[in-house]
């Protein structure tokens, strides 16, 4: 990831040399299958929104301009999931970063059987979202689920708590397990980033007198800052769009309490059947990422990479 | 108290491996859960509290479950659609991630552009144009029509993943061969491919995962129940009580072996490939 100007400089003066149209033929079939099957639908369920159209009527959709989005914004529960959605991205980014930080920082040390270790901890990495859910739902049930035991032994709790059934226990569990399915793939790569730092530079630090957690604060951050800037984009965007995990884990329940925005949009289009409102709520997803993507590359150009 | 420098190494060393252990338990326990439930029978685990550790070994959950779930079935055409989307990443971005690593032309940036956009796109809002389309198509219901649905998803991500290995790739050997006479093509197909294995392992990898993996499109454009894929098979036991739950369980570790494994056997390529070279053991 670090030397791509170089490439690009001579891939630019070849082309100066000889222009032709084999790159475009390149492209061209990511270009055609993406375009096809994602900016054309894009641009298709944008128009919908601008539409009524029910998913059961038999007659066409009739053009209604911004009908759609002033019922949207008049719209409590459209607020209450945007809330959801925000709050369930800025836990998964804390936690998972945190934890990815952490465990990558433990991971750098040598010691015996590290082998092991990167394999057992990025095991999740491989597991399939709907397995995870089916274990999750089972450690997580109130009747039998294990982790009422670990609970009762941390905690003073008389009762098995209900996890996915309480509202404010819902969130925490959704996290728990978007925790233990995301952190192992970001802490590989943290811990590459981590290796690339120059050792010299921590050298440095040490004859200049920094302590540990000075030559962190100093010489690890700055080195790793590119690649978790990227990494928080990509985490953020991700979240906003994340459905079967959530979907199947809570169904956005109980009182939509984990009802994410695209979990709403699905509900909307498919449980009760209003498509053309499912699809405003669903541009209102979009623009909502845009944002978020504007913001990172904005911030990113005033303050460099390294001030995140 | 003042401690010698030996006994404060180590002390140190004490504290890693433990705080090294902690993290391997916590994660693998879910794992290890699920391991236990599958071959522990029903009673054992709708009992509360559960045995921390197995009471028996048996196996019979697994046998049952081939007899009476049609998991077989269900693994066949995961295991289509997982290939044949890695199959169609491969080729696109092969050719995608070239383009844009080797050659400058107008409209790299937008295609680029267009790539992380498509990060952003929900699927739930795509899925109902995508089923009108793949409706006039002939698409819906067919395992043809998951590998290019799931393929449309991925391959954004693969062609960038490519693109920045082939990046870090050195030029001088592929201009060296296009003096000797070498094309723009064979240079792609004699130099940059062979040179780019780990991250075409990568590709692979984060295809096929994805085609194992798809839920939401598998679960609205099958109808048919003998091109079920596996996602929406072990997905319908979620909620209900019929099934005892060693079977859900056993049925969820039949279908997560194949991507571990053939995790476990890439790793060093995949951080390799997906990092862009630079990994210690």
């Amino acid at each position: 990831m670090s030397t791509q100007t170089e490439g690009l400089h001579t891939g630019a003066t070849r082309a100066a040399r000889r222009p032709s149209l084999l790159p475009y033929a390149l492209a061209a079939p990511t270009a055609i299958f993406i375009g096809l099957l994602l900016l054309y639908p894009i641009l298709q369920g944008i128009y919908t929104s601008f539409t009524v159209n029910q998913l059961l009527s038999s007659a066409p959709p009739r053009w209604v301009g911004l009908a759609n989005y002033e019922r949207m914004l008049a719209d409590v529960a459209f607020w209450h999931s945007v809330v959801i959605t925000l709050w369930y991205t800025v836990l998964v980014v804390v936690t998972v970063i945190v934890t990815a930080l952490l465990v990558a920082l433990l991971m750098n040390n040598t010691f015996r059987w590290r082998w092991l270790a990167r394999g057992i901890i990025t095991l999740p990495w491989a597991f399939p979202e709907v397995a995870a859910v089916l274990i999750f739902t089972w450690i997580l049930s109130q009747q039998f689920g294990v982790l009422n035991v670990f609970a009762r032994w941390l905690f003073p709790i008389g009762d098995n708590l209900p996890w996915l059934t309480d509202p404010n226990l819902a969130m925490f569990s959704l996290i728990l397990m978007t925790l233990w399915k995301l952190f192992p793939f970001y802490s590989l790569i943290l811990l590459t980033a981590l290796q690339a730092v120059e050792q010299e530079l921590y050298e440095a630090a040490k004859i200049d007198g920094a302590g540990r957690l000075q030559s962190f604060r100093h010489v690890t951050l700055p080195g790793i800052a590119p690649t978790l800037g990227i990494m928080i984009l990509l985490i953020t965007i991700w979240s906003f769009r994340r459905f079967t995990s959530i979907y199947l884990l809570t169904g956005g329940g109980p009182a939509s309490a984990t009802e994410t925005l695209v979990v709403r949009v699905y509900n909307t289009a498919f449980r009760f059947y209003d498509l053309s409102y499912g699809a405003t709520l669903g541009v209102a997803g979009l623009v909502l990422a845009l944002a978020v993507t504007v913001l990172y590359f904005y911030g990113q150009r005033r303050w460099g990479a390294g001030a995140l | 108290m003042s401690m010698s420098p030996t006994t404060v190494r180590w002390l140190r060393r004490l504290a890693l491996y433990g705080a090294i252990v902690a993290v391997c338990l916590l994660v693998f326990f879910p794992v290890y859960w699920m391991l236990v439930t599958s071959i522990r029978p029903t009673r054992f685990s709708i009992t509360y509290p559960p045995n921390l550790l197995p009471e028996e070994l048996r196996w019979s959950a697994y046998v049952e479950l081939f007899q009476t779930i049609p998991i077989a079935t269900w693994l066949r055409n995961t295991t289509i659609v997982s290939l044949g989307t890695t199959a169609v990443c491969l080729v696109l971005s092969v050719l995608g991630a070239y383009s844009i690593s080797s050659f400058r032309w107008r409209g790299r940036g937008l295609f680029g552009f267009a790539l992380l956009v498509t990060q952003m796109l929900p699927e739930a809002l795509l899925i109902i144009p995508i089923f009108i389309i793949f409706r006039q198509l002939n698409l819906l219901d067919s395992l043809q029509g998951l590998v290019i649905s799931d393929s449309a998803f991925v391959v954004p991500i693969t062609v960038w993943v490519l693109k920045g290995f082939f990046d870090t790739l050195p030029t001088e050997v592929a201009e060296a061969a296009m003096v000797d006479g070498c094309s723009r093509m064979g240079v792609l197909w004699r130099i940059m491919i062979p040179l780019s294995m780990p991250a075409l392992v990568a590709v692979s990898v984060v295809a096929f995962f994805e085609g194992w993996n798809e839920y939401l499109f598998a679960s609205t454009f099958i109808t048919t129940s003998e091109l079920r894929v596996a996602s929406i098979g072990l997905a319908s036991f979620i909620g209900e009580l019929a099934t005892p739950v060693e079977l859900v369980l056993a049925a969820a570790t039949v279908f997560t072996v194949a991507p571990v494994v053939f995790y476990l056997l890439m790793q060093r390529y995949i951080v390799a490939g997906l990092t862009g070279g630079a990994v210690k053991g």
